[in-house]
């Protein structure tokens, strides 16, 4: 009835700002970081790659509370880079691992389509759709079984 | 630091099928593995029937269970990105053709067997010429998203091949009939499940659990009672007396991307990655001090005009893939679209606070926070 909507838990809202930087008062070179509508998905990929990295001396976050769609990363640098700039690199680094990825699945893929003469999107016939096997294709079903046998 | 930091990361693709695809990942840690886990499970955008017009249900299930039976049938959603938009995203009231697919059900039984609906009876009602459907309000919308569409885009999966059994929605007996018109709507799986392009995603490292990862519960022999599963056979096996190695990090993951068939394997392999680049990259955007303008043409121009950041690395030049996605923050919002706004005949698929069996709980309490109960909250 008065459920919010699903989608608040990622879709920015009307002049929403998606991240607020808090500068640390008592920890030099310190900063929380507080990225809306975002989940550990991001958080926890970003936390990792920040530690990877040889400027920082903290990274961790967390999501204070399971209902309220944000998450809040706490980063210390040595003083060389503010938080908010290695927070930059490390999402220009995950994005160039991504995106070396992308075309080494590409490349995995289009050998793939090679072998089993498979041309795109139209279904080869070294596949086998439903997991049947051929020669069993609709066999359970044709038997008049119904969901419920298996 | 990571031992692997400065090996790039490599992909083995073991075995594609028409469903689904099975690969090994190395060289990346366990957070950005377990991230494009999440980001296939869960921020795909598939199309899903999310609005149900009952007009006549005379069979033994209540309309509302009718309507969420439907809405787990999985749609043809290829070129999901650009084929549709989301509703919220629209300049309609409530639906269109650019923003939903409409499908129609009507059944009725006639002779004295049990008849199965199932959804090869939903049949596919396609747009007229200008965009509309027939003998609905005409939506003055206008888009190129029509025309970027599979020609079986919203149908159901499988619907009219031989060898794939349709899903079953309810069964009648003579003299019962059910007649519905249902909407497809575009959706992630944080909303609901329904929208969620993988039945299922295997996930798994370090298969002699060297890194003591997890701990084995045991009746009497560990070893029997635990066999070691294929991807083993990747890995060399621990010698007896081979000390305990606390500063290993796994860095070879065995993935299993299985789909409902809604997408093919390599759309929601490389949508998935596409998906994560970004929300990274809407990140550096919001990062950048920006002037207060609409947000909407921020995303808009800030991706194709800077472009610094695109490829920093060099990275192999597939940065292009996220440029047109995600984006779509400002428009207006849409409210009332579940079933509580509209009395009538309408049910919502998805009842709302039920049977969500995935947005918070599963993914959120994944325990990857890794070393979670830290005293301090903190993930590190
Ligand atoms: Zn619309």
């Amino acid at each position: 009835m008065n459920a919010p909507n699903r989608f608040e838990l990622f879709v920015l809202e009307d002049g929403e700002k998606p991240i607020e930087i808090i500068e640390d008062t008592k920890i030099p070179n310190a900063a929380t970081i507080k990225i809306v509508k975002q989940d550990h998905t991001l958080g926890n990929m970003l936390r990792a790659q920040l530690l990877s990295m040889p400027q920082i001396l903290f990274a961790g976050y967390k999501v204070p509370h399971p209902l309220e769609p944000y998450f809040v990363i706490k980063i210390q640098t040595d003083g060389t880079i503010t938080p908010q700039a290695i927070l930059e690199q490390a999402c220009n680094k995950l994005i160039s691992t991504l995106a070396s990825l992308e075309s080494k699945f590409n490349r995995e893929f289009s050998f793939k389509d090679i072998e089993s003469g498979n041309t795109g999107a139209t279904a080869g016939a070294g596949n086998d759709p439903y997991g049947t096997g051929a020669a069993n294709a609709g066999g359970a079903w044709s038997q008049g079984r119904d969901y419920l046998d298996f | 630091m990571q031992s692997h930091d400065e090996l790039e990361p490599t992909v083995r693709i073991r075995e594609v099928k028409r469903d689904r695809v099975n690969f090994v990942l190395e060289n990346v840690d366990l957070a950005f593995a377990n991230s494009f886990r999440r980001v296939m499970m869960a921020d795909i955008p598939t199309v899903a029937i999310d609005m149900v017009e009952i007009e006549i249900n005379t069979t033994v299930l209540p309309d509302e269970f009718i309507a969420h039976r439907l809405g787990m049938i999985p749609l043809v959603s290829s070129n999901c990105e650009e084929a549709i938009r989301y509703t919220r995203d629209c300049t309609c009231l409530a639906g269109c053709p650019f923003c939903s697919v409409r499908l129609n059900l009507n059944v009725s039984c006639h002779d004295s067997h049990t008849l199965d609906i199932t959804s090869e009876h939903l049949e596919l009602i396609p747009p007229n010429d200008r965009g509309q459907w027939d003998g609905e309000q005409e939506e003055n919308t206008d888009g190129d998203e029509l025309t970027k569409r599979p020609a079986n885009f919203g149908q159901p999966v499988g619907k009219n091949e031989p060898g794939a059994p349709p899903v079953l929605i309810c069964k009648i007996r003579k003299g019962q009939e059910l007649k519905v018109k249902c909407y497809a709507k575009k959706g992630i799986a944080k909303e609901h499940a329904k929208w969620s392009p993988c039945s299922a995603v295997a996930f798994e490292y370090d298969p002699y659990n060297k890194l003591r990862h997890t701990t084995y519960w045991f009746e009497t022999d560990k070893r029997a009672e635990w066999p070691v599963g294929d991807n083993g056979k990747e890995e060399e096996p621990p010698r007896e007396d081979e000390a305990f190695d606390y500063m290993a990090k796994p860095n070879k993951f065995y993935v299993e991307v299985e789909t409902d068939g809604s997408l093919g394997p390599q759309e929601v392999v490389m949508r998935g990655l596409a998906e994560l680049q970004a929300k990274l990259a809407n990140l550096i955007l919001g990062l950048k001090p920006q002037p207060e303008v609409d947000h909407a043409e921020q995303h808009a121009n800030g991706v194709s005009h800077e472009g610094g950041w695109a490829n920093p690395a060099g990275g192999a030049g597939a940065g292009a893939g996220w440029g047109g996605g995600g984006g779509g923050g400002g428009a207006s919002t849409w409210g009332g679209n579940e079933a509580s706004s509209s009395p009538t005949g309408w049910q919502s698929t998805s009842p709302s606070g039920g049977a969500s069996s995935y947005g918070g709980a599963t993914v959120a309490s994944g325990g990857w926070g890794s070393p979670a109960a830290q005293a301090s909250g903190w993930s590190l």
